[in-house]
């Protein structure tokens, strides 16, 4: 009996460890512990038993159905994942084809640019301020210390629209528009970024191009704060290692005046051909603004005194980028927008 | 302005290298542009005198010359150039010399016999042509025969020099001069400034005063004229000393009297004009403005014609030079001239400015005088030009000058303290401080009491305040050394107009819907109007003209976008860039009168074109090109994002370069935003566009009005909500905005939304009908709603459309 319950044992492992689906496997538990399986079949022959072997065969009897159930049980475990891994695998894809992108667009350099300008001068409390393109000649140049006949006047040939209309050469008569719109003598931040226009058309110069102008005026404001504001500006548009430096200059509506210089973003100052060799890229003009300027805008020189500066966006984002040719900002060659 | 060094080490004691003065220099705001060293490409080109010449036995073109270098032995040279004759002194590259472009000079065998060098050309040497005489340009450079023998080449023809570059700004007249720059590197280096002596033996007989009268008409125009008589005037070549100077600055020598005028130009800052005073009518000079239609010839033998805003100097008869730009040949000093009266005069910049600009003579003399020349230099200018004649023999000097100064320049003080120079610097110097850096570039200090009394060089004219005075004491005393700080006072956070708001916005948004920023010129050509079709009386043909255009292309200011925007997506296509959708913000520019009285009305557009694929080219992707859905989702999308849902879409055939049946106008509350649409095919032809283009043009201002910012939070539905759908049967002329009007007027409160999901013409549907399938939303706040309610809203909507519209539900 004891034999025989051990062969029965024996034979269903051995079926069960060959079987290699789960509908096998169901037979074989019917096959085995259903209910007219074989074990059952072994419990309902235990009449013929002595009463004393009767719970020790049936204890045995017990635990071949507890180790063939343990052994169904483990195998049907192995064949569900055997079959999951069988679909996973069959479901594979070629992960390597391009995704399904949605059509992103570009911004355009220059706008983004003078985005990066705008943003860390409105940290630094300026506020953004705007003017007409067309001004008149007063604005443009006469409250900027630019009389007619200025020789100044040359560098910065004009689009005339009549003796005294034109479009601007640049950003700055918003400054004197600023300080005219308001209580004499108050104070200002501001940045007016914008295009402004000059008759030059070549390699290197557009008839077109953008500008940002700024404008501090308080009581005592010194060349030492021009100073620190552009080092700031400028470590925050360039990265902090560039080192700025001021070069004494002359603007008609500043004094003293400064051309402001950072080390070559290029080559890190050590020399190249961006630079001229020179280690140091000239980036913007500043400068004191003139008493005189303050003066024609309502502002008494006495009392407050103030910087400006103003800087070429096209410049800038040419170093920035490492853009080599101006004319690319205006042919909207798709090309070439599509890389910002 | 190119100054020699080897001149300026004349005037000022120099140890810096050149590289460490540039750097000075630039950074005390005198800047040097570049530094040139002269000759250091000629090694070994020594002088040689021509002692015999024969001709070569087997070449009739080769000379076999004899050449004496000095102290070392004859050489033995073959030349093939036939400008050379004995007693001629000539540069001899000897053997193992080195020329300008890396040419090496060898003992070589020319037709049997060897050839110990070569004798060299100007072009050799890489000596600018237009430094040279006609005559050395060609062949051998002959040597004056006095030359020394056996020197260095470059010793001799001034090559062993470095010469600066200026790039001055228009402030700074006073460095256009030897000297002015010579005081600039004695106060940058604390060396002494040397200026030469003014010696002038006045050995003629006469008297200048007596001889020439001058009268000036306008002090304003010319307010001083001066004037020195030379007499028994031999004209001559200038020495070699002077001509190396001219040279290394860029002018050419051509003789003692001219040179000796461009000579003081350079060291002095002050131009001179010589006369032959026997060519003077009347013996008078008189300057005035010139007369209308007046004709002068100038010394280049041009016929000029004048007009009144130019200066002329003009004897009895006739005008004989053009003050401050050229002088007459009426008058030209010429080999011939026996007396010559010498000019320095100060003219009023701006009209010498006009006049070299109208006439294209612009010019050493000229670009100082319209900087302005220090007037109370005249004098010394005079006496150094007579003094350099008379000493180098070249004239006798009539006693007395004649002078007339109308406007008389007299010392200027400003009264500043060291706190106000202080407080505009943001330094801490003393007073001594900054009378030592001031004192040095010729400003007179007087200080007491922390209060400053400055008397200002008469050839510093730009100085006229604190501003200008603490620019001198920051630039000398470095700006490198001034503390960098950052404004004090109260500090608020920057902002910007909702304008600006709304563009940074509106970019954001239109590069997520995949569309490019463009940027175009703001200048159009008249022709975009014809392209465009628009009507003759259109409002946007009054553009403003710019009068003088860069060129034609760009002659008028832009009063619409859309011109641009398509030249800019004509130029894509025909570079091949596939799949165009763009967009640009920029300002259209209204006049309202022509010509311009006031401002033009200036306000910003957007534009936006699409054309191509609906989506780049890819395995998994729909290949459909863009349609008219695609720019109008935009543009909803858009209106949705900026709290305007209620914007609408009504066709109108009345933009001219739009598709009339393909193009909408879009408003907002009832003002019109803008308008979209198909390109009109013969609008796409005129701009070579093969593919539909599809373009809107939107006002920021009027969508500026109806932006809404602030956005209102609504609860979420707490209630299940109920969807239905149908479809319906109307007439292809109703618009799907028709219909849903009345499906939303007749389904009453428990509407929430209406979306169109399905539009079919075709098989099924009756010729001249479509079929639409609407999704309807059915929402209650305060409790689920019943199917009997939903039943009774579509019923009346079913009713509604069947009554106004004639639309039955599709079975």
């Amino acid at each position: 009996m004891e034999k025989q319950l051990a062969d029965l044992q024996q034979a269903a492992l051995a079926a069960i460890a060959e079987s290699n689906a789960l509908s096998g496997l169901q037979d074989l538990k019917v096959q085995y512990l259903g209910k007219k399986g074989a074990l059952t079949a072994f419990l309902r022959g235990m009449g013929g038993l002595a009463p004393e072997e009767r719970p020790r065969i049936g204890q045995l009897v017990n635990d071949v159905r507890q180790v063939l159930e343990q052994a169904i049980a483990e195998k049907e475990a192995g064949l569900a994942k055997q079959a999951l891994a069988h679909k996973l695998a069959s479901e594979r894809i070629d992960i390597t084809l391009p995704g399904r992108k949605p059509e992103l667009g570009h911004r355009h350099p220059i706008t983004l640019t003078m985005d990066r300008i705008k943003r860390t001068f409105m940290r630094m409390g300026f506020e953004i301020a705007e003017g007409p393109e067309i001004e008149n000649d007063y604005f443009n140049f006469e409250v900027l210390n630019l009389p007619k006949d200025h020789p100044a006047r040359d560098m910065q040939d004009s689009f005339y629209f009549s003796d005294e209309f034109l479009l601007r050469t640049h950003t700055s008569p918003v400054q004197a528009r600023m300080m005219q719109s308001q209580p004499p003598n108050t104070p200002i931040r501001m940045i007016a970024p914008g295009k402004v226009y000059r008759r030059d058309y070549d390699a290197t110069h557009s008839p077109m191009f953008h500008q940002v102008e700024g404008l501090v005026v308080d009581k005592q404001i010194s060349l030492g704060d021009l100073k620190g504001t552009l080092e700031a500006f400028l470590k925050e548009i360039f990265g902090s290692s560039v080192r700025v430096r001021l070069r004494p200059s002359f603007f008609p509506f500043t004094e003293p005046s400064a051309e402001v210089d950072v080390s070559c973003v290029i080559c890190g100052g050590v020399g190249c051909r961006v630079c001229k060799q020179s280690g140091w890229l000239e980036i913007l003009g500043s400068g004191m603004v003139h008493p005189r300027v303050l003066e024609m805008s309502g502002y008494d020189p006495e009392l407050v005194s103030g910087f400006a500066f103003g800087m070429g966006v096209e410049r800038i984002a040419m170093l920035y980028y490492g853009i080599d040719d101006l004319r690319l900002f205006f042919e909207n060659d798709l090309r070439f927008i599509r890389q910002f | 302005m190119r100054a020699s060094l080897k001149w300026l080490k004349d005037y000022v004691d120099i140890t810096d290298e050149p590289a460490v003065l540039a750097e000075k220099l630039t950074r005390a705001g005198v800047p040097v542009e570049w530094i040139e060293e002269l000759g250091t490409e000629i090694d070994k080109v020594v002088t040689g005198r021509v002692v015999a010449m024969q001709r070569h036995p087997e070449a009739d073109r080769l000379w076999i010359c004899t050449i004496e270098v000095g102290a070392a032995d004859p050489l033995v040279i073959v030349t093939g150039a036939q400008n050379v004759s004995e007693g001629d002194v000539v540069p001899v590259a000897t053997v193992g010399a080195s020329l300008p472009g890396g040419k090496k000079i060898g003992q070589a065998k020319l037709r049997g016999v060897e050839s110990f060098g070569m004798l060299c050309s100007a072009t050799e040497l890489a000596i600018d042509s237009k430094l040279l005489q006609p005559e050395q340009r060609e062949g051998i450079l002959l040597l004056p025969r006095d030359t020394e023998i056996g020197v260095d080449v470059r010793t001799v023809l001034g090559l062993d020099d470095t010469v600066f570059e200026f790039e001055l700004t228009a402030n700074r007249p006073d460095c256009f001069s030897m000297i002015g720059l010579a005081r600039e590197i004695a106060a940058l280096t604390g060396a002494q400034l040397k200026k030469p002596m003014l010696n002038v033996p006045e050995t003629a007989a006469g008297d200048t005063k007596a001889e020439i009268s001058i009268a000036i008409r306008d002090g304003q125009l010319c307010p001083r004229f001066a004037a020195r008589l030379l007499k028994n005037v031999r004209i001559a070549p200038s020495p070699q000393w002077m001509q190396r100077y001219l040279n290394a600055c860029g002018i050419r020598a051509i003789n003692n009297v001219v040179d000796v005028t461009n000579f003081v130009m350079l060291e002095m800052g002050q131009p001179m004009h010589a006369y032959d005073y026997d060519l003077i009518e009347g013996k008078q000079i008189i300057v005035r403005p010139a007369a209308k239609g007046e004709v002068l010839t100038t010394l280049d033998d041009v016929k000029r014609n004048l007009h009144d805003d130019m200066i002329v100097i003009a004897d009895a008869s006739q005008a004989i030079g053009l003050g401050g730009v050229m002088g007459g040949l009426a008058t030209e000093v010429t080999g011939e001239t026996k007396t010559v009266l010498l000019e320095a005069a100060a003219f009023r910049g701006v009209n010498v400015r006009r006049t070299s600009r109208e006439l294209g003579l612009r010019s050493e003399a000229s670009g100082r005088f319209e900087r302005g020349v220090d007037r109370t230099a005249i004098l010394q200018a005079l006496d150094r030009a007579a003094g350099l004649l008379a000493a180098m023999g070249a004239a006798e000097v009539c006693p007395g000058i004649a002078d007339e100064y109308l406007d008389v320049s007299l010392p200027k003080q400003i009264r500043t303290s060291v706190a106000a120079i202080n407080r505009r610097l943001g330094t801490a110097l003393n007073g001594a401080q900054m009378a030592g850096i001031l004192t040095p570039l010729g400003f007179h200090v007087d200080l007491a009491n922390e209060h400053l009394v400055i008397t200002t060089p008469s050839w510093r004219s730009d100085v006229t305040g604190t501003a200008d005075i603490s620019e001198e004491v920051a630039r000398c005393y470095g700006f490198d050394n001034i503390p960098a700080t950052m404004p004090v006072g109260p500090i608020k956070e920057g902002g910007q107009s909702e304008e600006a708001d709304l563009i940074d916005k509106l970019r954001d948004q239109l590069t997520a819907c995949g569309l490019d920023e463009t940027i175009s010129y703001s200048f159009i050509h008249a022709s975009l109007f014809d392209k465009l079709g628009l009507a003759p009386d259109d409002a946007r043909r009054a553009a403003i003209p710019v009068l003088n255009p860069i060129t034609d292309e760009f002659e008028l200011m832009r009063t619409t976008l859309a011109g641009s925007v398509l030249q800019t997506v004509a130029y894509n296509a025909s570079r091949r860039n596939e799949n165009i959708r763009v967009f640009e913000i920029g300002k259209t520019y209204f006049a309202e009168a022509l010509p311009l009285k006031a401002l033009p009305v200036e306000t910003n557009q957007l534009c936006i074109a699409m054309t191509g694929a609906r989506y780049d080219g890819a395995w998994n992707r729909e290949r459909d090109e863009v349609d008219f859905y695609d720019l109008k989702g935009i543009l909803e999308s858009l209106l949705a994002a900026l709290g305007m849902p209620s914007a609408t879409f009504s066709a109108t055939t009345s933009v001219n370069y739009l598709h009339p049946g393909k193009s909408a106008l879009v408003q907002v509350d009832g003002r019109p935003l803008g308008v979209m649409g198909e390109i009109h095919p013969s609008v796409a032809n005129a701009f070579d566009l093969e593919k539909k283009v599809y373009l809107a043009e939107i006002d920021l201002g009027v969508l500026l009005d109806g932006w809404v910012h602030r956005r209102q939070y609504k609860a979420l539905p707490k209630y299940p909500g109920s969807l239905r759908d149908l479809a319906f049967l109307a007439s292809a002329d109703i618009t799907a905005q028709e219909i849903e009007a009345v499906v939303r007027t007749a389904a009453g409160p428990l509407l929430r939304s209406v979306s169109l999901f399905d539009v079919y013409e075709g098989k099924q549907v009756p010729e001249g009908k479509r079929s639409m399938a609407f999704s309807l939303q059915f929402q209650a706040d305060d409790r689920t709603l019943k199917d009997e309610e939903v039943d009774s809203s579509i019923a009346q909507i079913i009713s509604a459309l069947q009554a106004s519209l004639k639309i039955s539900l599709r079975s």
